[in-house]
């Protein structure tokens, strides 16, 4: 009999080989089309998508998975650049892929020393002590002058290089940023259909039956909680040997909000959410920022997106997590947008009340 | 104000106030009459963070739910309030209470049209949302009201009178005046009227409640109401003293919502011996630390009251930790 | 049946504020022996199960399993020394198939990692098919194997609580509480309930039963202990315990004449 595959894992190794060859090609047709017709840059989105996508699938496996919550994973981010921004201009013989890789220990240990008090706390205290923490971050990134530079930040961070190969280019991040999302994808895969893929589930349905079921739910927690800070801290560092310059506004409470962001609208739970909500968040801005200049002759207020991506982006928030509470990826796997949303009940009861009404 | 009789919370309340006490005998005695000036504006700005961890206290006691959006109804009440008082000139008075009304009615109406469809969903989805309309309020104020702070002039003048040897703003006895004020009326409310004790008992019960008749729903809306008035007054007595911008919303939150668990939430006399505290301690790190570190006290009281004294938020362990 | 004690209570006795849920409680269960909790709403039953799985911590007394102290052990310790419980509500795992909810209760019998499971090692490779095997058999000994792939939440009721046991067994337990196992059970079911337990005890289970359902309980038991306001107030076979003034007048409130 074929090895059975649960609810939440609805595809297999094969969607991911389809994927991974979209993302191989996606630059040739991308770079294919003429500038002014999009207004945007889809590779340089994509490579930002694919930094933002290692966090958020670590958050995914966190929130998703486990069940716990985080608003303040940009401290991980934060944490990840910084390391590797600081060892790598300080010492400029600093091997900048040992820099990614000891910024990433580097936030995995911190989310060790702060996850293992923290994880005891359930719900909304979860999410205010994972807030605070957040800002007491970014107040250290700050303040900390003589370290971190304090506002003013770091910069001329070297472009990465591993064993030779200087990725100074889009293009080159792309590969690389992808190649590395893909990896941590097919990680996650295994591990969320193995044993410890279903204690986690069992943890988020009911810990204390799963305590009963001999599941160390504390050990757990924690555990996800660190791969995931390990997973920011990957992204943090790859963000600041791309952008070549930190400084703390980059690692702010909005940041945490847009990875959870990212996890929700892409699907909690579902093993592509991750990388749905990061590329639907990363495009929309541009979307909708060019979206005016498909359209002649809009009024500025509405024209210019700035003065309000925010206010729509709170709404969609809103709207989206009231009638779509398990996001996009769990209602394309279902064939219908809706699922078994909010929405879509609502139309079942429409129907049935017209059906009783006659 | 809800569950007061709750034994480890009232020990939660006396630990903060003897910790207030404590801290302000020893600023007198250590800095003299600077220090009576730090009482003096840690104590204001404390009572606005008491009004607004006030405010969580009275969603999260008939709801559970944490409103991430509190602070935004501090922020919008100002913003309003320079609308209507400062550019159109209205007489203070009413357009103090047109602004109160309308941030009453826009917390209402996320009441009925988001908190309540989400009754019965995960606490996650509960926070994105109130998290939602937090960036929603806030983008909405830079988009209606600019980037650029705005100042608000104070209701009896800004000359600071002598009071036992520190200089007062007139407006800092609005502030006291006003929490005052707000803390007798839910003392009044939540214990003599009916509709009151009705939501104290859908707090404590929510089942047993609605067997005999009160009507969680209704429960609801009353608390998110009440809140965003207790919310937008808090924000517009302290606008003159402070300033009133789009941004002022997030801090204030958090650190009411610090000053909440401080003193026990769901709380009155918590949440006002809970942001006095920590409004004090704050002007004193501000005092003697560099500025900046400021903030991040609110964080570490937080982190260490929940981490430390979770039994004495609710009296059980269970709700908050595992 | 053997005589070794395999699980033993001296003077448990559990507070919850000023309220004492039970009071010296001390009982011993022999190895492949089907005891019975019995007693009235309230007497304190499931909160025995609580402390004995380690749920709630005893505030005085001593829980030995196979000789050894378990007082103050964390649940999922206990599981891992051969002690297994059922709820009284059902509480399967949302969002797992009724398969994977089965193949949890192997969870404690198997080692692998996050590691060796996100890099697919052979060892957590064997370990998974042996997991699913077991998993698979234990659904056909219940008789829920035609489900095996359906959403847990989506079986009737019977078949559910059939789930919650193989839940159980695929841990194989060696001492096994089961929390009301009959509640909600037609006649048919509870038949097939009774012989089911009673092959498992001759598979060299032990099994402590809570249950209202004296038709059952009278009928598998080798011995009952009564529980009344925490305290036991009787114990025997079921002919001596349905015989006794004491547990009538618990249950039905008569004195004895």
């Amino acid at each position: 009999m074929e090895k059975p595959r649960g609810i939440a894992e609805t595809h297999s190794y094969r969607t991911l080989l389809i994927v991974a060859a979209f993302i191989l090609i996606l630059p040739l047709w991308a770079r294919a089309i003429p500038g002014d017709v999009l207004h945007m840059d889809i590779v340089n989105i994509m490579v930002l998508a694919g930094i933002y996508a290692c966090a958020v699938m670590g958050l995914n496996l966190l929130i998703g998975y486990a069940g716990q919550i985080s608003l303040g994973h940009s401290a991980f981010f934060g944490i990840g650049a910084y390391t590797t921004a600081i060892l790598c201009t300080r010492y400029s013989w600093f091997p900048t892929w040992l820099g990614m890789i000891l910024g990433a220990a580097l936030s995995g240990l911190i989310g060790w020393l702060v996850g293992k008090p923290v994880l005891r706390l359930k719900g909304h205290y979860l999410a205010i002590a994972t807030l605070g923490l957040g800002e007491i971050a970014f107040i250290l990134f700050s303040q900390v002058k003589g370290l971190t530079g304090g506002t003013v930040g770091i910069l001329n961070i070297p472009p990465l290089s591993i064993f030779g190969l200087s990725f100074d280019t889009d293009l080159k991040f792309f590969y690389l940023v992808w190649a590395i999302v893909l990896v941590i994808m097919l990680l996650t895969f295994n591990l969320v259909r193995s044993r410890v893929g279903r204690g986690l589930r069992a943890l988020h349905s009911s810990e204390v039956t799963a305590d009963a079921m001999g599941i160390n739910t504390g050990s757990y927690k924690v555990k996800v909680f660190v791969w995931s800070a390990v997973l920011a801290g990957l992204g943090g560092a790859l963000f600041a040997h791309f952008q070549l310059y930190i400084n703390p506004e980059s690692f702010v409470l909005t940041l945490s909000i847009l990875f959870v962001t990212m996890v929700v609208i892409g699907g909690m739970g579902n093993l592509w959410g991750g990388i749905v909500g990061v590329v639907v968040l990363a495009f929309l801005p541009s979307i909708i920022q060019a979206f005016p200049e498909w359209i002649p002759g809009l009024p500025e207020s509405l024209s210019n997106f700035n003065n309000y991506s925010l206010v729509l982006y709170g709404l969609l928030l809103m709207i989206f997590i009231i009638f779509m509470p398990k996001g996009i990826a769990y209602g394309l796997s279902r064939g219908t947008v809706f699922g078994k949303s909010t929405a879509g009940r609502l139309l079942d009861r429409i129907k049935a009340y017209r059906s009783t009404e006659k | 104000m809800l569950d007061t009789y709750d034994k480890s919370r009232k020990k939660m309340l006396f630990g903060s106030a003897a910790l207030l006490t404590l801290v302000l005998v020893v600023i007198l005695a250590v800095k003299g009459s600077t220090g009576l000036q730090w009482i003096a504006s840690g104590l204001t700005v404390g009572s606005i963070y008491a009004l607004v961890a006030m405010g969580f206290s009275v969603i999260y006691s008939s709801t559970r739910v944490i409103n991430f959006a509190q602070g935004e109804f501090s922020m919008l009440g100002g913003m309003l309030m320079y609308t209507f008082a400062s550019s159109a000139g209205l007489p203070v008075p009413l357009a103090f209470i047109i602004s109160v009304v309308i941030v009453s009615l826009l917390g209402a109406g996320f009441e009925r049209l988001a908190v309540r469809r989400l009754r019965d969903s995960s606490v996650i989805t509960v926070i994105i949302v109130t998290i939602g309309f937090s960036i929603f309020l806030r983008a909405v104020a830079k988009w209606i009201w600019g980037s650029e702070p705005v100042k608000i002039a104070a209701f009896s003048g800004e000359k600071p009178v002598r009071f036992l040897g520190a200089a007062v703003v007139p407006q800092s006895f609005w502030v006291f005046g006003f929490t005052a004020l707000a803390v007798l009326l839910a003392f009044l409310f939540f214990n003599r009227t009916l509709i009151g004790k009705g939501m104290r008992a859908v707090a404590a019960n929510p089942d047993a409640a609605s067997l005999v008749g009160v009507s969680t729903s209704t429960s609801s809306l009353i608390a998110w109401t009440v809140a965003a008035a207790l919310g937008a007054a808090a924000g517009i007595i302290i606008a003159p003293i402070r300033f009133a911008a789009y941004n002022v919303g997030t801090m204030l939150g958090l650190k009411g919502f610090a000053a909440a668990i401080l003193g026990g939430l769901g709380s009155a006399p918590g949440a006002v011996v809970g942001g006095l505290t920590l409004g004090v301690l704050e002007t004193i790190t501000a005092g003697v630390f560099p500025s900046g570190y400021k903030d991040a006290l609110a964080f570490l009281i937080l982190i260490l009251v929940l981490l430390a004294w979770p039994q004495g938020l609710l009296g059980r362990r269970q709700d908050v930790m595992t | 049946m053997g005589n070794e004690i395999i699980l033993e209570a001296e003077g448990v006795t559990k507070q919850f504020g000023g309220l004492a849920a039970l009071k010296d409680i001390s009982f011993s269960v022999a190895r492949g022996e089907i005891k019975a909790v019995i007693g009235p709403n309230g007497a304190g039953k499931t909160t025995l199960f609580n402390v004995l799985t380690g749920i709630y911590r005893a505030n005085a007394g001593r829980i030995l399993m196979k000789g050894k102290s378990i007082t103050g052990l964390r649940s999922d310790q206990i599981t891992a020394m051969g002690m297994i419980r059922t709820f009284q509500t059902v509480r399967l795992f949302e969002g797992m198939t009724v398969l994977e909810n089965t193949m949890v209760g192997c969870h404690s019998r198997s080692e692998s990692g996050f590691l060796s499971n996100s890099l697919r090692l052979p060892k957590s490779r064997r370990e998974e098919k042996r997991i699913y095997e077991e998993a698979m058999q234990i659904l056909g000994d219940v008789g829920v194997e035609t489900r095996a792939m359906d959403d847990g939440t989506n079986l009737a009721y019977g078949q559910q609580r059939m789930l919650e046991l193989a839940r159980a067994l695929a841990s194989q337990p060696d001492i096994l509480l089961l929390d009301e196992p009959a509640a909600g059970l037609n006649p048919y079911e509870t038949g097939e309930l009774s012989s089911l337990i009673s092959k498992l005890r001759d598979r060299g289970l032990t099994i402590i039963i809570v249950e209202h359902d004296m038709g059952l309980v009278m009928g598998i038991s080798d011995d009952i202990v009564v529980l009344d306001y925490g305290e036991v107030i009787a114990r025997g076979t079921p002919d001596e315990v349905q015989n006794n003034p004491r547990v009538i007048e618990a249950y039905l409130g008569i004195g004895p004449e």
